[in-house]
């Protein structure tokens, strides 16, 4: 069954054609809220990714030992000591960042990318597997949050990592850095991916047709075309 | 006067959904229709009450006084998680016409972020314990309102056409960024 | 019985090994945040008391305030930290004051949830360099539109009435509340 699946496509996955965010729609309060820059988008990925990645590992290898019944519980626990771990670590070592971050660095438990990851694969596969899974999904994740947070710093307020990018002339959008900038932006970037997949898709099929046009089926290319 | 202004601040001004982007999941996923969107605002209100009673006791005469506020995360989401399986059984046991109309509501707040950073935001901004049950209230209100707009709205845009590529979520998302900037009329009024 | 003996027994281990990670956690943490918190504080304090060496918090004030000393330990002035309401939330600022609370040395914005870009540019240097050696008394004025004539007179942000008001309230607020506590002799 499972197997088949190649180790490198275990990691890809996550990063485009399952993304978290862009494809799945998981997560999506931390990525409104905290990418008004691109540094605090990549802060947030990365310790999202650190929970995940350290969560899958933990309940994956444990995963035989845990009962059924008390799973949800287990999980939610470990993620939980993870963000904890996190969260102390930010505001010992990065206290800057762990301020603008606020409240949802804690957030990160009730994270749906993490607790489903864990219920749809950890809790099923070795850690091997369950590790490449999850760095996939954390590169999946923190590349969505730096992409928007990105967006929404250069044209709200013409720096990148806080680097002047666009010449004084321009003038800021502000709307890009409040809350509404970052709705817009993201349903804007979601619109271009579902645009982009639908057109791979119309492609794929289209080709299809041509393949039994040239076989001689013109019956089973009439059927697919109607589709 | 104080107390009436965290419940406008929270219901309104820095509206839980529009501003905070706390509870974004519901919001995208049960505003598709009014009545839903009704049934599962008046759900998380509920819990929010309940959040903001348990967790202040929570963390103000266990957390603190035995200094182990860094348990705070792992306690808080337990809390939740046990105190929404506890109403979905009285629930269940007192009114069913109530059980019908919410329960399937009921477990999917325990993952909704907006209950868990309501516990988070009142515990950091030290309120007392009236404070942090108003601010409870007006939480619940402000997701509750806001979800009942967007509800209203998507129930027209399903007449409207669409771009495909941007039919339901980006649309979704693009509206919730409207009505955010409209949102942003409430703010002076604290 | 043996499967809900297993369910305990995890859930509790589980319970325990978190538990006792996070302390070992904490207990390396806690130090380095509140050393953290500390030159923060300490380190806006001596912004705004520039010739400061030392401060002393006075107790029993009953909101934040700041005794600051030069090198040969003669009270220089004060430090305030005092919050209020700002245009969508809480602002919180710092100001120094001179010994006598007649003038503001200098003042920084130290929390705010404003309007970025534009509530947001009470924290910018053409405003809060206005409160440098500003006049306290009778009150900080504030006038639109118009550079300010009177010593005691600051210019409001165009475009961010309400955040620079509030900002002129918290500073009146706070020095009144500085004056009674002098005057009940809670500053000695």
């Amino acid at each position: 069954m499972k197997k088949q699946v190649s180790l490198s496509k275990e990691y890809l996955k996550g990063v485009w054609e399952n993304n978290p965010i862009l494809i799945q729609l998981l997560g999506l309060c931390p990525t409104l809220a905290v990418t008004v820059s691109a540094i605090n988008g990549l802060a947030m990925g990365l310790a999202a990714t650190f929970v995940l990645v350290m969560s899958s590992l933990l309940i994956s290898s444990i995963r035989k030992i845990i009962p059924n019944q008390i799973r949800i519980a287990s999980f939610i626990v470990i993620i939980a000591t993870f963000v904890t771990v996190v969260d102390l670590v930010m505001k010992a070592k990065f206290p800057d960042l762990s301020k603008a971050l606020g409240p949802f660095i804690p957030l990160i438990v009730v994270n749906c990318v993490i607790l489903g990851r864990q219920e749809a694969f950890a809790s099923k596969n070795n850690p091997g597997r369950a590790f490449l899974d999850a760095v996939g999904m954390g590169t999946g994740f923190t590349i969505a949050l730096l992409v928007l947070g990105g967006i929404r710093e250069i044209i709200g307020s013409r720096t990148f990592f806080g680097l002047q990018v666009l010449p004084d002339q321009y003038e800021p959008w502000l709307i890009m850095i409040l809350p509404a900038g970052a709705f817009l932006t993201l349903g804007l970037l979601l619109g271009i991916s579902n645009m982009y997949t639908d057109r791979k898709k119309r492609t794929e099929h289209e080709s299809i047709i041509a393949h039994y046009k040239r076989v001689g089926r013109e019956d089973i290319a009439e059927q697919l075309e109607v589709k | 006067m104080e107390l009436f202004i965290i419940f406008i601040s929270a219901a309104l001004v820095n509206n839980f959904v529009l501003a905070y982007f706390l509870g974004i999941c519901p919001f995208v996923g049960v505003s598709n229709k009014l009545s839903s969107a009704i049934s599962m605002g008046m759900a998380t209100t509920f819990v929010m009450v309940l959040t903001a009673i348990v967790s202040w006791l929570l963390y103000n005469l266990i957390l603190i006084p035995y200094s182990l506020d860094f348990l705070q995360i792992p306690s808080f989401i337990l809390v939740i998680a046990a105190l929404v399986q506890f109403v979905e059984m009285v629930i269940k046991r007192v009114s069913q016409p109530l059980y019908r109309a919410l329960g399937i509501f009921l477990p999917l707040i325990t993952t909704n972020c907006a209950i868990l950073g309501l516990a988070l935001f009142g515990s950091m901004r030290e309120y007392s314990f009236a404070e942090n049950v108003v601010f409870g209230v007006g939480a619940g209100a402000g997701f509750t309102l806001a979800l009942i707009i967007m509800a209203g709205i998507r129930e027209e845009l399903d007449l409207a056409d669409v771009p495909k590529p941007f039919r339901g979520a980006p649309i979704t998302l693009i509206v919730a960024g409207i009505l955010a900037l409209a949102f942003m009329g409430f703010a002076g009024m604290i | 019985m043996n499967k809900v003996t297993q369910m305990l027994l995890v859930l509790t281990s589980i319970g325990i090994l978190a538990g006792g990670l996070l302390a070992m956690v904490s207990d390396w943490a806690s130090p380095l945040i509140a050393a953290n918190k500390k030159a923060e504080t300490e380190a806006a304090i001596f912004r705004v008391q520039s010739e400061g060496k030392s401060y002393e918090k006075i107790k029993n004030a009953g909101f934040e305030v700041y005794k600051v000393m030069s090198e040969n330990s003669l009270v220089i002035g004060y430090a305030l930290v005092y919050e209020g309401n700002g245009f969508q939330g809480k602002i919180r600022l710092i100001c120094g004051l001179t010994e006598d609370l007649e003038k503001i040395k200098s003042m920084e914005i130290l929390e705010q949830v404003e309007t970025p870009g534009l509530g947001t540019k009470v924290t910018e240097i053409p405003f809060t360099d206005q409160f440098k050696m500003l006049q306290t008394s009778p009150m900080v004025n504030m006038v639109k539109g118009v550079p300010p004539e009177d010593p005691n007179e600051i210019q409001a942000i165009t475009g961010a009435t309400i955040s620079s008001k509030a900002v002129v309230e918290i500073i009146n607020n706070g020095i009144a509340q500085m004056k009674k506590l002098r005057d009940a002799g809670g500053l000695k």
